[in-house]
């Protein structure tokens, strides 16, 4: 199975994550991870997709027929080469009194991860990174005592260097979002 | 409930004391989202509305009210005949059909006609009430998802909550509806932006074109020059065409195209009718119960011109077993059908009338007799196996001389509707059509039921021309209530019962491949004659061989609504089949 992402871009408009997600359970896809957000430019959504296929040319069908979608503007299928992505973890760990003591150096220079809260028994430590790096995290912090774990979808952008605005229409003018 | 609609109609009166009639008013005239859609309507070219009052949609109705010295309205017993009655009418006019019904269960028995419409590519436009927007979420009386509902069976849905909205909206409602591949699309009207005044002036601007959604009709020069190098060093070329050619007008491009290259031309199931079955070009059609050489030969082309198809199960059989020896062009208005099934070396993103124009001066005049008499040979097998036994058989009316005798008398010029099943692979066999936009059937979804609301709206859509329906005693069960539209829109349509008592297609499945263990294809059915009557329509039976040829002319002469039932041999097969998953190679004449 590869990892693939697809990003779209479309109108932001009512209903339109429905309108997309159909297109993946009817073929029996499952969806890995979805991230939707703004863009840079105002009036753009872009949704992030990871799905796992042995199949390209399923893939490609399927980008395809998002593609269909009235409100859809742009979409692309990448392999996990063709982009840079991340994702973000946020993992609530116990520091009970008496407890082992969370070793910051590590966390920070080995890991690269970050508390963000300091609770009066526990902490948060954010940890962003590719799937692997976030599970090597995750194998590391484990024995502190996880109280709670969340991970965000990935979000990629891929490695052209095209802007966004190459791929829209060219006749509508895109304003910057801010 | 009597409280509760007096309450509504109060609140809209109210509403409704805002809104200036149009009679009244000068110049800026504020209309009602429902007045806006009214002339909204008109703007597109809107004759004819295909509906059923309810509830949520009742401003909208009281609106036509005032309107229908502009816009014809018939009105349907059941939704989906609406729908059905929508398509018809726009496969022979070529314009968006348009529905307008009530939400909840209004909208959902609006659903099969939509699905029905997205496989087959007809532009339908349907406005769905819906509760007002302070309800919506709220499990109101008759508020159904309908913008979920449809989602996955549409082309493109929108809710319409504010009555500024309507204009643009419905602009572009028609536009995507009929541009690119046709479908259907659905607007979901909540009943408040239908009373509630537009708070500016109405004005109307067309859509002609769209951010997001820009379908290529012009191809690109390199696909063509591609096209028509293969085009040009083929042995043995075969052009398989589809609706596409209908859709876009082509019929006139694809004769040009295959008389200069004389290649052999075979039809889907929906492109019968866009070329006529006497060219010398035009071999027959494919698929699964389709002619016997064109099914065959595929097998043989060296290079296949598809043209505005899709390559559909029932056309391909195991498509993994399909023309795999030939070079594939596909000549497909939707990027997303090309490589879908079968895979093209020369792919052509553009509209089949654009495409083929531009293809024509590139490709070289050319004699293909040879490989066109292959077709012959076949052909004769299969007039000397089937044909023949068909036409002119022992014992009981086969389906066959019906459609034959009907072809005959009508001189292969009436616009044909057939229902699902053998009825409807025999109306494709044996009817010998002239002219395009002649045989109108629910292909994709195979939508039992389709006959008799899609002939009314055949004959709306094209009232000068003999609108004939062929429809099985099964499927006429499950729109007989349409009776009731045609009987009082008064429409000529004529509609013939072959009568098995069977549910025929699954019955010969059942016995060719179920050990004739015959589960639950029987029918007792009713007196459908008297039951025509009934609601208003003549009508006869006839059982014996003397009488068909009489039978046919009283229909054909009434000036009326006709129902013509005729009792068929009740075990009959239709042949040639190529079996489910088969290869089309294993076409069985029997």
């Amino acid at each position: 199975m590869t990892t693939y992402t697809i990003c779209v871009f479309t109108e932001n408009t009512f209903g339109l994550l429905n309108k997309i997600t159909v297109i993946f359970t009817r073929r029996r896809i499952n969806i890995e991870s979805l991230t939707v957000s703004e863009t840079e430019r105002q009036g753009v959504s872009r949704y992030t997709i990871t799905i796992k296929h042995d199949k390209r040319e399923e893939v490609e069908k399927l980008v395809r027929q998002i593609r269909k979608v009235v409100e859809v503007l742009a979409v692309f299928g990448y392999l996990d080469d063709e982009i840079v992505y991340n994702e973000i973890a946020l993992f609530k760990v116990a520091t009970p009194i008496g407890g082992k003591p969370i070793d910051i150096e590590t966390i920070n220079k080995i890991y690269k991860a970050w508390v963000v809260y300091w609770g009066l028994d526990y902490v948060v430590i954010e940890k962003a990174g590719n799937e692997n790096e976030i599970l090597d995290f995750f194998r590391y912090i484990k024995s502190y005592g996880i109280l709670e774990f969340v991970k965000s979808g990935r979000v990629a952008v891929g490695k052209t260097p095209a802007g966004l605005v190459e791929y829209l229409p060219e006749e509508v003018h895109w304003e910057y979002y801010v | 409930m009597g409280n509760y609609m007096t309450m509504v109609a109060a609140q809209d009166a109210a509403a409704l004391e805002e809104v200036q009639t149009p009679a009244q008013t000068e110049a800026p005239r504020i209309l009602s989202g429902a007045q806006a859609l009214m002339e909204s309507l008109i703007a597109e070219g809107t004759e004819v509305i295909f509906g059923y009052p309810g509830g949520a949609i009742m401003p909208t109705y009281d609106a036509l009210f005032d309107y229908t010295d502009r816009l014809d309205h018939i009105l349907v017993r059941h939704e989906q005949g609406a729908g059905h009655a929508a398509q018809g009418y726009a496969r022979t006019s070529g314009k968006p059909g348009v529905c307008l019904v009530t939400s909840g269960p209004g909208g959902t028995n609006l659903v099969t006609p939509i699905a029905d419409a997205i496989i087959d590519c007809t532009p339908l436009v349907c406005i769905i009430g819906q509760v007002k927007s302070t309800l919506l979420g709220t499990d109101a009386f008759q508020e159904t998802d309908i913008i979920g509902v449809t989602t996955p069976v549409c082309k493109w849905n929108y809710q319409i909550t504010n009555a500024d909205d309507v204009p643009a909206i419905i602009a572009k409602a028609f536009y995507i509806a009929k541009s690119g591949k046709p479908g259907p699309v659905v607007i979901d009207f909540t009943r408040d932006a239908q009373v509630s005044p537009m708070t500016k002036p109405y004005e109307y601007k067309k859509v002609e074109t769209l951010a997001s959604y820009k379908p290529r009709v012009i191809p690109k020069d390199e696909h063509l020059e591609r096209a028509a190098q293969l085009i040009n060093n083929a042995q043995r070329p075969y052009v398989l065409f589809g609706q596409g050619v209908l859709i876009s007008g082509a019929e006139e491009e694809l004769k040009a195209f295959a008389e200069k290259t004389d290649i052999p031309c075979a039809s889907t199931l929906l492109g019968l009718s866009a070329m006529p079955i006497d060219h010398p070009n035009y071999v027959g059609w494919l698929g699964m119960h389709g002619n016997y050489g064109p099914n065959v030969l595929t097998t043989q082309a060296d290079v296949v011109i598809a043209i505005g198809m899709r390559f559909d199960d029932r056309v391909t059989g195991d498509a993994t077993k399909y023309i795999r020896q030939a070079k594939v062009i596909h000549i497909e208005i939707d990027p997303a059908e090309i490589d879908k099934i079968i895979k093209a070396d020369a792919p052509v993103v553009g509209d089949a009338k654009e495409t083929l124009k531009r293809l024509l001066p590139l490709v070289k005049q050319n004699n293909h007799a040879a490989w066109r008499n292959e077709f012959k040979k076949y052909d004769l097998i299969e007039e000397q196996k089937i044909t023949q036994r068909e036409l002119t058989p022992e014992g009981q009316i086969k389906m066959a001389e019906v459609v034959n005798m009907l072809s005959e008398k009508t001189n292969g010029e009436a616009c044909v509707i057939a229902d699902v099943g053998q009825h409807q692979m025999i109306a494709a066999r044996y009817y010998k059509f002239k002219n395009p936009r002649s045989y109108i059937a629910s292909g994709g979804l195979g939508t039992m039921g389709f006959a008799i609301p899609a002939a009314f709206g055949a004959k709306k859509g094209a009232p000068e021309r003999e609108v004939v329906a062929f429809i099985g005693d099964g499927c006429f069960q499950m729109t007989i209530q349409e009776l009731g539209t045609i009987a009082q829109s008064g429409l000529p349509v004529k509609l013939i019962i072959l009568n098995n008592n069977y549910l025929g297609m699954v019955r010969q499945w059942q016995q060719l491949f179920f050990e004739k263990r015959y589960s639950f294809v029987e029918l007792q059915n009713p007196d459908f004659v008297t039951i025509a009557k009934g609601f208003g329509i003549a009508g006869h039976t006839c059982s014996d061989r003397e009488n068909l040829g009489e039978s046919l002319n009283r229909l054909l002469q009434s000036d009326k609504p006709y129902l013509l039932e005729v009792m068929v041999e009740k075990e009959e097969n239709v042949f040639p089949m190529v079996p489910a998953g088969a290869a089309v190679a294993d076409i069985r004449l029997d």
